[in-house]
């Protein structure tokens, strides 16, 4: 963690709207994140912390306030750019894994740098390292029917990782997984912080996976309640 | 071309609904191919460049009424005219009804000069044989194979308009340059003068060649002014139009076949809609996670619509293929009881025409839920994230 903001909110919030309902989500959110962090978001169902990472991931937008994640104010991107800046700065991580069925391992790892420049070599080399990294070489022509829960979510983070971005968000990606696999992804997760000095936030219900962060930002009823360091 | 094989594989994703859309496609296509086909070939059929310079001149009244054979003598003399010859639609049977051919009675000493265009190699002695012989026929080459004829042979017509039956020896055979043209039998009008009393001096149609096409206008109307106000007022018409008259018969064939095409490209857009469409929703995460991986929405429309358009490209090849099979087969089976279709086949024009109907379905039936899918918030095709 070296400290300078990777992610800044300025009273952030969300609204939905059933018909003229509004229906408020996230109200005045501030909040920094440290380049390298560890964040845990947490809180009971409703409390928004799902809708909290959707606005950082740039994948939703905000109703009210500013945000800038790796250095760009989101608000100020359209749907194309917007895109364009996840597929450079972001990494996905989704419970049931959303792996394409019809792709195999390898070629699902592929598909972010389907969007680079990089040549069908290079391509192939970032593969083989992502898969090593989760220790699945050996799976690579496999199709996600033919892998198991916790080896489908180890392509997902390969996947996550193959263009190196520098965030990677999780959402709830144990909460599919037994607790032995979930223990391996969790174990996963924090070597890419510690060793590579990735960012990651990830919504979770589990205590035991959100112990691996080293922060917990807790959620309560769409605001900040409370931002706490985990003791190890 | 990276994003191609994702455009395969999801093509390939259910086989089985796959298949029976590129088979649903392919059936339609080959049947409008046909249809097209077919108004071509008719068309054709009135529209035959060889006829320029024919006229057919007939009975002011209908095609059923007969015109006085003294009339020949007149039309003969204007300068423009080069030739003229009565003609009957005979309408004979052989054997059985099935085995239709048009045959007719015909003033045999210039029917190699009428129809000289159509009758384009044939034996100077055969013909002259044919000339001698009153019971005598000349025939196409199409026809006597279909047959088993050769010269010499003895046939019997049963005509279904005139009470008679005639027996004819095959006394020439001549070839054309399309198996269409070879398909007609001509035998020597006093045959029919002799044996039905009221066609005596009389025919239902006299064809005229004229020298040069420039003139068919003039004369066309000016045989009908000199017997505007005879007892038997004729009409004149090029031979192309004479033969409209009897496709016409069949109703209007080029409004029913094209809306028959209309409802077919209609039923194809739907079903490949249809398909794209249930596709494409049961994507819908997976569509989301490739939003959330950063691909812009050209790039998914392209992956989406090139699925759809490989679909239905797919099945319109294999329907032409099947419609080229058809073409064969009707060349072979009615082909040789409608002589229009002995050349019967699906022209490149056609081809042309099916290929981009099932190239602008692939767009049309693709393009709606292809897009909706890719401006659908990223947030609803996620279950959660």
């Amino acid at each position: 963690m070296n400290g300078d903001p990777i992610i800044r909110l300025w009273g952030v919030a969300k609204s939905y709207y059933r018909e003229t309902l509004e229906i408020p989500v996230l109200q005045g959110i501030d909040l920094d994140i440290p380049s390298g962090g560890y964040y845990a978001l947490m809180g009971p169902s409703g409390s928004g912390k799902t809708t909290l990472l959707n606005l950082i991931a740039g994948i939703d937008r905000p109703t009210g306030g500013d945000l800038e994640v790796c250095g760009f104010a989101l608000n100020g991107l359209d749907d194309d750019e917007l895109a364009g800046w996840r597929s450079a700065y972001v990494g996905f991580i989704f419970q049931n894994y959303n792996l394409v069925p019809v792709l195999t391992a390898f070629e699902n790892v592929e598909l972010p740098l389907l969007l680079t420049s990089l040549g069908r070599r290079e391509r192939r080399e970032k593969v083989e390292a992502a898969m090593e990294r989760v220790n699945l070489t050996d799976r690579m022509e496999n199709y996600p029917r033919q892998l198991s829960g916790g080896q489908e979510q180890r392509v997902a983070v390969a996947r996550a990782i193959v263009s190196d971005p520098e965030l990677l968000v999780a959402d709830e990606p144990t909460g599919a997984l037994d607790s032995k696999n979930a223990e391996e992804i969790m174990a996963l997760l924090e070597g890419l912080n510690r060793d590579l000095g990735k960012t990651i936030v990830m919504v979770t219900h589990d205590p035991k996976a959100a112990h691996h962060a080293r922060h917990q930002i807790h959620l309560e009823k769409g605001v900040l309640d409370r931002t706490v360091e985990v003791n190890r | 071309m990276r994003f191609l094989h994702l455009i395969l594989r999801s093509f390939l994703r259910s086989k089985r609904r796959t298949v029976l859309t590129i088979l649903s496609i392919a059936v339609s296509v080959a049947l409008v191919a046909i249809l097209q086909s077919v108004l071509a070939t008719l068309d054709g059929f009135a529209n035959n460049p060889d006829a320029s310079n024919r006229i057919v001149v007939r009975h002011k009244v209908s095609i059923t009424n007969m015109l006085p054979m003294r009339y020949e003598e007149w039309i003969r003399q204007q300068p423009e005219v080069d030739t003229v010859m009565g003609l009957q639609w005979f309408q004979g049977v052989y054997i059985d009804r099935r085995n239709f051919f048009p045959n007719f009675a015909s003033e045999a000493e210039y029917v190699t000069a009428i129809f000289k265009e159509e009758i384009v190699d044939y034996s100077d002695t055969q013909y002259r044989d044919f000339l001698r012989d009153r019971n005598g026929c000349i025939v196409g080459r199409a026809l006597a194979d279909k047959f088993g004829w050769k010269v010499g042979d003895v046939i019997a017509l049963q005509s279904e308009i005139f009470p008679l039956t005639v027996r004819l020896t095959v006394r020439c055979i001549f070839k054309s340059k399309r198996p269409s043209d070879e398909m007609g039998l001509h035998f020597h009008y006093k045959l029919l003068e002799e044996g039905v009393f009221y066609m005596k001096g009389r025919t239902g149609n006299f064809f005229v060649r004229v020298r040069h096409p420039d003139d068919v206008p003039k004369i066309i109307e000016r045989i009908d002014r000199h017997f505007r106000d005879a007892v038997e007022p004729t009409l004149s018409e090029t031979e192309n139009a004479f033969q409209l008259e009897f496709l016409k018969m069949m109703g209007n064939y080029t409004a029913i076949i094209q809306m028959i095409t209309g409802a077919v490209l209609v039923a194809i857009l739907i079903v490949t809609a249809n398909t794209m469409a249930m596709a494409i929703r049961e994507r819908t995460t997976e569509i989301a996670v490739f939003r959330a991986m950063g691909f812009r929405t050209g790039q998914l429309l392209f992956l989406l619509m090139g699925e759809g358009i490989l679909l239905s490209v797919l099945g319109g090849l294999f329907g032409l293929g099947l419609a080229w099979v058809m073409a064969g087969a009707i060349r072979n089976v009615a082909g040789t009881f409608l002589p229009y279709l002995q050349n019967f086949s699906i022209d490149p024009g056609t081809m042309a025409l099916c290929f981009q109907a099932t190239l602008g379905v692939g767009l049309l039936s693709t393009f709606i839920p292809a897009y909706r899918a890719t401006r659908r918030p990223i947030v609803d095709g996620l279950r959660s994230l």
